[in-house]
């Protein structure tokens, strides 16, 4: 029985002999860099042209002895399929690498959240890394800006530059500035628009700054908002008229071959949308991201875009 | 969409005020189980994993689609 930090190791493996490039993101990979204690589930990364070899590599193993199992999990997101995953679907899998195996949970992003595909890496062991794990981490759960903070505390101990754009905390932030090169702060600035405090003012008020921290945070949680509810509405949409055919049982004990293209063919015949935000400029997005901010917050708009981030960091 | 490659980050010892950060931030027990090598780090996990079975994560969801907090 392999606990899941084995078969992390194994499944990686798995994928490194099929040659299916992949990097371990979230929970798992907060362990891997020492802020987080606990997980089991583990998130891949996996371009969406590469999941048809991931299919082929599940039905080999399948085949296997001892057997592998691989199944969608009941709230299984998107088919893994380049048409949905391409467009930030996730899909949920549950695997079992032996027959005593537990349960062992991964989801698979193909374009995952807030990251810009040229800056994905990983490193030889298929870490993802610390920037790109930082950035999934800013959705609108408290416990997760600890750990952004956490990873851009990280970087800059190690000299990059990227940890300007992570860090929340002043003592921290203008010894990041300190450290930085002309040209980092000019392109951190840019993508991260806080920093311009940094540079503009010789003596920073404490609560001042952290106010803008917070409305930055803000930002960070409506725009996430703004984007996920376009892939749960129409998902548990499709999921209750899925769920209204006759005899459906769901996950089925199929192989997953078969698993996967009743669940393709579902979401073909109930209209899943391949790319939800495909008719949404991302713009308008934003722009109800920001209402929501000024509302909550009792700001000013001009005071929210002055923290406010390019689309292209927020939305991709 | 490319996964680059790179090196690994060389394993550094991070300053005392990124520990201090991480006991206030996280708890005295995070930050002396931060301060393990990453072996041992890794030994305490598994410990978990093999003497408990609690849900990952209460959502059902994954929390870098949906945050976690509103969906059920």
């Amino acid at each position: 029985m392999s606990t899941p930090l084995e078969f992390l190791k194994i499944f990686a493996g798995q994928l490194q002999q099929a040659e299916i490039p992949f990097a371990i993101t979230s929970g798992m990979a907060c362990v891997h860099y020492g802020l987080q204690q606990i997980t089991k589930d583990s998130d891949w990364i996996i371009p969406a042209e590469d999941l048809g070899r991931l299919r082929e590599l599940f039905t080999r193993l399948e085949g296997d002895l001892p057997p592998w199992r691989i199944s969608y999990r009941q709230i299984c997101g998107a088919p893994l399929e380049a048409e949905f995953m391409a467009h930030g679907w996730t899909s949920h899998l549950s695997v079992w690498d032996s027959a005593g195996s537990v349960e062992h949970k991964v989801d698979i992003f193909s374009k995952p959240p807030r990251v810009r595909s040229e800056e994905l890496q990983m490193d030889a062991e298929g870490w993802a890394s610390r920037h790109i794990v930082a950035q999934m981490k800013r959705t609108d759960r408290d416990k997760d800006w600890p750990i952004v903070h956490g990873l851009g505390q990280q970087l800059s101990e190690h000299q990059r530059p990227e940890g300007l754009l992570h860090l929340a905390e002043l003592n921290a932030l203008l010894a990041a500035w300190k450290a930085a090169t002309q040209q980092e702060r000019e392109q951190m600035t840019a993508r991260r628009p806080l920093l311009r405090m940094l540079a503009d003012r010789s003596e920073i008020d404490p609560l001042y700054f952290e106010r803008r921290i917070l409305l930055e945070r803000l930002i960070w949680e409506r725009v996430n908002e703004q984007r996920h509810t376009r892939y749960t509405r129409p998902w548990r949409r499709f999921y209750r008229s899925w769920r209204q055919e006759l005899d459906w049982e769901w996950p089925s004990s199929e192989a997953f071959t078969a698993q996967h293209q009743r669940l393709l063919g579902a979401a073909r015949g109930y209209g899943l949308p391949p790319d939800p935000l495909a008719d949404t400029p991302k713009e308008a997005l934003v722009e109800t991201a920001v209402a929501a901010v000024c509302q909550v917050a009792a700001a000013a708009k001009q005071e929210v875009a002055e923290v406010l981030p390019p689309v292209y960091e927020l939305l991709p | 969409m490319k996964i680059r490659i790179v090196p690994p980050e060389p394993e550094i010892e991070y300053s005392e005020d990124y520990y201090e950060w991480m006991a206030r931030a996280m708890g005295e027990e995070k930050a002396a189980w931060a301060r393990l090598p990453r072996e041992e780090r890794e030994k305490e996990l598994t410990w978990y994993h093999e003497n408990f079975n609690t849900p990952d994560d209460l959502a059902v969801w994954p929390p870098e689609l949906d945050g976690g907090k509103y969906n059920p």
